[in-house]
């Protein structure tokens, strides 16, 4: 799970149907879906958001949503 | 004399002019200090309203 | 002839859209900043540019991305100019795909090819033009490098694409379309084809413009078959929308793989600056750290020795030509006294603050136009989360820093309805640059050695009241649970001193105009008011009409701490506008060649009331042009007047728990 990720750790995207719709479709819209390859940038303290980024795009999104990613590291 | 009644009315006329026309502009909402108005052809399209 | 420029966010379009129609327009770095229309008209006069909001699919999710779908819909469009960031090339084909579809004659402008090269992706743009049938021309949109080549263009180019039909979705999908084409059959103008895809991804706005000329019934038994079949054809089972992205998807993988070469790897500056600053311990810190040397800066080390400049030169040089002009054609008391205490103290009152909004709204657009913006945003989710806000929402708040009315036009990129009206609700509370010279005033006077910390503490105490009232508003009134926070963060730019001058520039020279009309126009009356009285012209302040009118609502004031009729009088013209507060004060306080204002105010104010008339005027209520705004963005008379009412209370509490508080504790 996403959850578990440090900052560094990059992944592959293998199941993003948990997440919310919204959130869903706006990281589709950025070009992040199941099978695009992420790497987790930073975590923000206090069960705050992370940043992830995929090809070159960094994208900010809360910490509950992304632990619904299922990721397999890479 | 007639220079203060010349100053005078140019004064009061301005100014009146002036703040009818803030009032005016601040009515519509649109920011009287923002000069993105000129350039800015904004038609409202902001969709439906917060209920 | 009327073009479309639309892209993603953060290509570059409000660059490219400045240097196609030669007019500046506001340009910020984050996500949505753009989001009313703009038009311009083209440098060689072949038309007019429409600058459409950044959206990633014609399919909208947020407010603002609905404003092009409806564009696209129901306004008339000659061509499309699409542009696109060449280091996003995939993410940016989705759009492009779907504006093909659209079947109106399309150019590509393709922007940010030095980004591309930095990452080490290479793009042959021919044969980028060759697969899509449509010109691509490379530019730079933020030196304006290969504009001229794309204005050469569009002008000659009228032709629609060469290639027909750009992704085939399958049988099943096709002849579905096929169905609702023959249903459109002279029903309408648009491409059958792309009204049809764009209803199966789930387009309501689309939906709801085919149900005026389909039956609904026949629509939804199209659009049921349809995803049954899909979901029996595919293992997956995946919904339409999803199966139709896919497809496409294809596609551009196929385009991409043509025509662009990836060659090396580099990490980009942009993530090694964003790995200090939205590190997890110092984030918070440094984003602090820059709010306090723009306070510094602004008043102590910068802003406050060149107002004192400005202020000399008024009082002095200025006042005295007025003097010796009016001595020399013998004005009557009325014109002299209406120039010299009317016009020179009220506009000049407001005036001295130039430097320091200058200032203000430097930093605010460097922020914006390097991109740290976003940043900010994510480093203070956590904080608005828990107050059931987003983090989004902080960045209209900072806007209103500067102004509140864009400030709260800058709250339409928020999604979801509820989180957008309460960042509505409270961004007046985020202490303006209008209120500025108060502050400044009050602080000179009562606080001269503190004058930054007390300011900050301001900033601070509007920033902590909207946390807390958000918070109780999630409980009480606007409950919900819907929250979403998704924040694009572009990489950084290192904004042109150009631009970031002319983004400076047109928002102070909106101060000092406002100051020439309505600030001349309100200081005229005040002062006649003021000048006037029951008993006839000239009398003594106290007998005048604005102390009629002050008198009515000092008494409310008075547990406040100034229950003054030139308190009550000055607070009234802050509706209007809030500079109008220290253009008041100045006429009816106004000083004698020698005198000071800081003496003349202590007559009046302790310093503790002096800070609880600083906050009272930090919260008290929506200015004129605000209040509009709020009503113009929420479209309910209802919550305008909530936002009015709940400010006038707020203020008058706390003001009264700061009075009275110390009051108790000795401090004034």
């Amino acid at each position: 799970m996403f959850g578990s990720f440090k900052a560094g750790d990059k992944g592959k995207i293998v199941n993003i149907s948990n997440v919310g719709r919204f959130v869903q479709r706006r990281l589709l819209d950025l070009g992040i879906t199941e099978g695009s390859e992420v790497c987790v940038k930073c975590i923000l303290p206090f069960g705050g958001p992370v940043m992830i980024e995929s090809c070159g795009q960094c994208v900010g999104l809360r910490r509950k949503e992304a632990c619904l990613i299922e990721v397999e590291r890479v | 004399m007639i220079g203060s009644f010349i100053i005078g009315t140019a004064i009061f006329g301005y100014a009146t002019w002036a703040l009818v026309k803030f009032i005016n502009k601040s009515k519509k909402g649109k920011c009287a200090a923002c000069d993105l108005e000129k350039s800015c052809s904004s038609q409202s399209q902001c969709g439906s309203p917060i209920k | 002839m009327e073009i479309a420029l639309i892209g993603n966010p953060n290509t570059g379009k409000t660059s490219l859209f400045n240097n196609l129609t030669g007019a500046y327009e506001y340009v910020g770095n984050w996500s949505g900043v753009t989001v009313e229309k703009k038009v311009g008209v083209f440098k060689n006069n072949i038309g007019r540019l429409i600058d459409l909001p950044g959206v990633y699919s014609l399919n909208p999710l947020s407010k603002d991305e609905g404003v092009v779908t409806s564009f696209f819909l129901d306004e008339p469009v000659d061509r499309l100019l699409n542009i696109l960031d060449a280091s996003q090339l995939e993410r940016n084909l989705h759009l492009t795909m779907q504006l093909l579809e659209y079947e109106k004659p399309v150019l590509i402008g393709l922007n940010m090819v030095d980004v591309a090269t930095n990452r080490g992706i290479q793009i042959n743009t021919e044969k980028l033009s060759q697969i899509l049938g449509v010109p691509v021309v490379p530019v730079v949109a933020r030196s304006g490098k290969g504009c001229d080549r794309l204005i050469e263009v569009i002008s000659t180019s009228s032709n629609h694409s060469k290639v027909k039909k750009h992704v085939y979705y399958g049988k099943a999908v096709e002849d579905a379309i096929n169905k609702i084409s023959i249903e459109l059959i002279g029903k309408t103008e648009h491409s059958p084809r792309w009204l049809a895809i764009q209803l199966f991804e789930g387009n309501e706005y689309v939906k709801g413009y085919l149900s005026n000329l389909i039956e609904d019934r026949k629509l939804e038994s199209i659009i049921t078959q349809l995803e049954s079949v899909v979901k029996q054809e595919n293992s997956h089972g995946k919904s339409l929308a999803n199966f139709i992205y896919l497809k496409r998807k294809e596609m551009i993988e196929t385009i991409l793989d043509a025509s662009v070469q990836k060659i090396s790897s580099t990490v980009p500056l942009s993530e090694k600056i964003d790995n200090i600053v939205t590190n997890r311990f110092l984030g918070m810190p440094i984003f602090l750290l820059c709010m306090y040397l723009m306070f510094m800066l602004t008043f102590d080390w910068l802003g406050t020795p060149l107002s004192d400049v400005l202020d000399g030169f008024l009082t002095g040089p200025v006042t005295t030509g007025f003097e010796s002009i009016l001595n020399v054609i013998n004005a009557s008391d009325f014109i002299h006294a209406l120039i010299i205490e009317g016009l020179v103290a009220g506009v000049g009152g407001v005036l001295v603050f130039v430097p320091q909004i200058f200032i203000l709204f430097f930093f605010i657009s460097l922020l914006e136009d390097s991109g740290y913006m976003a940043r900010v945003a994510l480093v203070m989710d956590r904080i608005m989360e828990s107050v059931g806000l987003n983090g989004k929402a902080f960045i209209p708040m900072m806007i209103g820093f500067g102004c509140n009315v864009p400030g709260i036009m800058a709250a339409r990129t928020i999604e979801t309805p509820r989180e957008r009206l309460m960042t509505i609700l409270l961004t007046p509370l985020m202490s303006c640059s209008a209120r500025l010279p108060v502050y400044a005033l009050f602080v000179g006077a009562f606080f001269a050695g503190q004058k930054a910390l007390i300011v900050f503490s301001l900033y601070i105490l509007g920033i902590f009241v909207a946390l807390v009232l958000a918070k109780i508003f999630t409980k009480t009134l606007l409950k919900s649970e819907t929250s979403m926070f998704v924040i694009e963060l572009p990489p950084y730019r290192l904004p042109q001193v150009q631009s970031l001058w002319r983004s400076t520039w047109d928002k102070g020279k909106g101060f000092v105009r406002k100051a020439g009309t309505f600030i001349f126009a309100g200081s005229v009356f005040i002062w006649l008011l003021s000048y006037a009285g029951p008993n006839g012209l000239k009398v003594d302040m106290d007998d005048s009409f604005l102390a009629a009118i002050g008198n009515l609502f000092a008494p409310i004031l008075e547990p406040i701490g100034f229950g003054t009729w030139q308190a009550a009088a000055s607070l009234i013209t802050g509706f209007l506008a809030k500079e109008a507060i220290i253009s008041t004060m100045n006429i009816i306080y106004f000083i004698p060649e020698n005198a000071s204002l800081q003496g003349i105010l202590s007559d009046f104010y302790t310093p503790l009331a002096a800070y609880s008339f600083m906050v009272f005027i930090l919260l008290y209520i929506p200015c004129l042009a605000t209040a509009a705004t709020i009503y113009k963005e929420t479209g309910s008379r209802k919550w305008t007047a909530f936002a009015i009412l709940y400010a006038l209370i707020l203020a008058y509490v706390l003001c009264l728990v700061i009075y009275q508080g110390g009051k108790l504790f000795g401090l004034v």
